[in-house]
């Protein structure tokens, strides 16, 4: 427990706060996607990110593989599965009552998580590539973290050019907005919703990829980034896909802000604390969104 | 046919009235596990198979029903009776804690919500060493009552059962099935539609609070790990599902037949087992919706309410 609360230590918890949130919102952007397209909330999303870890993690330990530049390897081999989940199972739930799409989904995080249990064994692993921090001034910028932020912050960019301004990208916010219309100008919606299904599952393989190098990788490290990235989104407002960048930010921010007074052991109670208040006070996210 | 089911129903109830007298050790300890799945299916189907409303983590209710009794009987000295009275109505206090602001809002809040709740609970568990003797877990004091926890658990079980079968036989089943088809359809009906998912939510939480109270007592021995399991919720998720979501008999069903499987068969592979338990979600969902009882329901002439 922390006595003295110096200016020093609030400026390091702001800089945490914003390296951290970067990369929740990428990782949310990815739910917000499938939710706003096919209607659905991945519960799958955090174990997806899981693989993508490990796919990391191999890549390092057995070819000797950079981290970093496995980002777009575990990024292509996510969107393959992420394409093949959606062909073989989610495409049948999405005109179907939430009910079927919730637990579909979470049969097939449960799979996910002990298929990995079972193929990878429940050891801890991490990927030793970068330690330490470089020092300006009276902050701390721990080196993994910077380059995750860096990351996070140009795949984030680039998802959002991505969809404001190619012709795919465009098709996806037109089916995000109506698929009846969509489907009437001649968009393929079906495989709009692969695509997307495959997206979202490769941004949350750079997820896993970049914090492969932070934190230990095991099986069950996927779920509490599900229960994140939708306590993103909500903060932003469903639908709202700026409003995941801000989301990210303020769950990050108040994630790190927390640790000062409590232990870290409590954060995820503050998040959850965060999510409960928002859901009372302001549903529609801080941004406001479309309702559903 | 009616008669002979009832027939049927009270033997199979007087059989296991009797059972504790005369079956091993192992048998009742079984037998009580295959009540507490009951109570615990049969909970989750009130809220989730009747409203739609999917509760991916009830097995907070029960954990909060085991650390209270568990608190009470170690700290304050109560009988067990009463400490599992208060067990039930503190996952109720949970459930309107959570269910006050989750339920305004459509499925997908909720059930994250209810996602998150299992990890907070635990963390807090944790932090709160003190009171709950933290990751070394809470040791009850001795106490052979297995036999009198048989016949609450079996009591527990009965009581939800029953209150399925009034629920669904009566106008407020009705209308919660009614908000499961069509929210807005039931809201323009008339419906105030958060009184009752709020409703069904406290009722659902007190069969797993009461549970969670009484296997406390049974273990005596409680920790975070052992009483916050997401496989739990998986558990009574999958016996549900598998026997026929919003259906009286259909947790009863699951809970007895993958109660068996798990221990005839499963139990020689325990690495695989939450695989097959995502696979079977996965498949019910895909193939059979309403489950066994609802594919019976839809080949056979059988009373709504079964």
């Amino acid at each position: 427990m922390n006595v003295l609360i110096t200016p020093a230590m609030v400026g390091q918890v702001i800089i945490s706060g914003i390296l951290s949130g970067v990369l929740y919102a990428m990782v949310a952007l990815g739910l917000a996607l499938i939710f706003g397209v096919m209607r659905i909330i991945n519960v799958a999303h955090g174990p997806l990110l899981m693989l993508g870890a490990y796919t990391t993690f191999f890549l390092y330990q057995g070819l000797g593989l950079n981290p970093y530049l496995s980002v777009p390897v575990s990024m292509l081999v996510l969107f393959g599965v992420g394409v093949l989940l959606e062909r073989t199972l989610v495409f049948r739930v999405v005109d179907a009552p939430e009910l079927s799409s919730l637990l579909l989904t979470f049969g097939i995080s449960i799979a996910l998580v002990n298929a990995a249990q079972l193929a990878f064994t429940s050891d801890l692993r991490s990927v030793e590539y970068l330690t330490g921090s470089w020092v300006i001034g009276a902050f701390a910028f721990s080196k993994p973290r910077v380059i995750a932020f860096v990351f996070a912050a140009g795949l984030t960019a680039a998802a959002f050019l991505f969809l404001t301004y190619t012709r795919l990208g465009k098709a996806i916010r037109a089916t995000s907005q109506s698929r009846e219309v969509a489907m009437v100008c001649g968009i393929d919606v079906n495989a709009i919703h692969r695509l997307t299904f495959g997206l979202a599952s490769a941004l949350a393989a750079a997820g896993g990829a970049l914090i492969a190098v932070i934190v230990a990788i095991q099986p069950e490290m996927g779920q509490i980034w599900t229960f994140k990235s939708f306590l993103v989104i909500v903060l932003g407002g469903a639908g709202n896909y700026p409003g995941a960048l801000l989301g990210g930010m303020l769950l990050g921010l108040v994630e790190q802000l927390a640790s000062l007074f409590l232990t870290t052991q409590l954060s995820e109670v503050v998040a959850y604390v965060l999510l409960v208040l928002v859901l009372l006070v302001r549903p529609t996210g801080l941004l406001g969104g479309r309702q559903t | 046919v009616k008669r002979l089911a009832a027939v049927v129903l009270v033997v199979a109830l007087a059989a296991l009235v009797f059972y504790p007298a005369v079956g091993t050790g192992y048998g009742t300890r079984s037998v009580l596990q295959v009540f507490m799945w009951i109570a615990l299916a049969g909970s989750w189907n009130l809220i989730s198979g009747l409203t739609g409303y999917v509760s991916f983590g009830h097995v907070a209710f029960f954990g909060a029903g085991a650390y209270t009794a568990g608190i009470l009987i170690v700290s304050s000295g109560w009988s067990w009776p009463l400490a599992t009275a208060a067990g039930g109505v503190a996952a109720v206090v949970l459930a309107l804690g959570i269910g006050w602001p989750c339920l305004r809002l459509k499925g997908p809040y909720f059930a994250i919500a209810m996602l998150g709740l299992n990890e907070v609970l635990r963390a807090l568990v944790s932090y709160f060493e003190g009171l709950t003797g933290g990751g070394n877990g809470l040791s009850l004091p001795t106490l052979d009552a297995t036999v009198p926890i048989y016949y609450a658990m079996g009591l527990t079980a009965v009581a939800v059962t029953v209150g399925a079968r009034l629920i669904i036989g009566s106008r407020f089943g009705l209308r919660l099935m009614t908000i499961r088809e069509d929210e807005v359809a039931a809201e323009a009906l008339g419906i105030p539609t958060f009184r009752h998912k709020l409703l069904a939510f406290l009722l659902s939480a007190v069969g797993p609070g009461i549970a969670g109270a009484l296997t406390a007592r049974d273990q005596g021995y409680i920790e975070p790990l052992s009483v916050f399991p997401l496989a739990t919720t998986i558990t009574m998720i999958v016996m549900t599902l598998f026997g026929g979501k919003g259906t009286v008999w259909g947790p009863v069903l699951g809970a007895v037949v993958l109660f068996v499987a798990q221990e005839v068969v499963w139990a020689r592979y325990p690495y695989v087992h939450p695989l097959l338990f995502g696979a079977i979600i996965i498949a019910v969902v895909l193939a059979m919706p309403r489950g066994v009882l609802g594919l019976l329901q839809s080949k056979y002439r059988l009373p709504r309410t079964i």
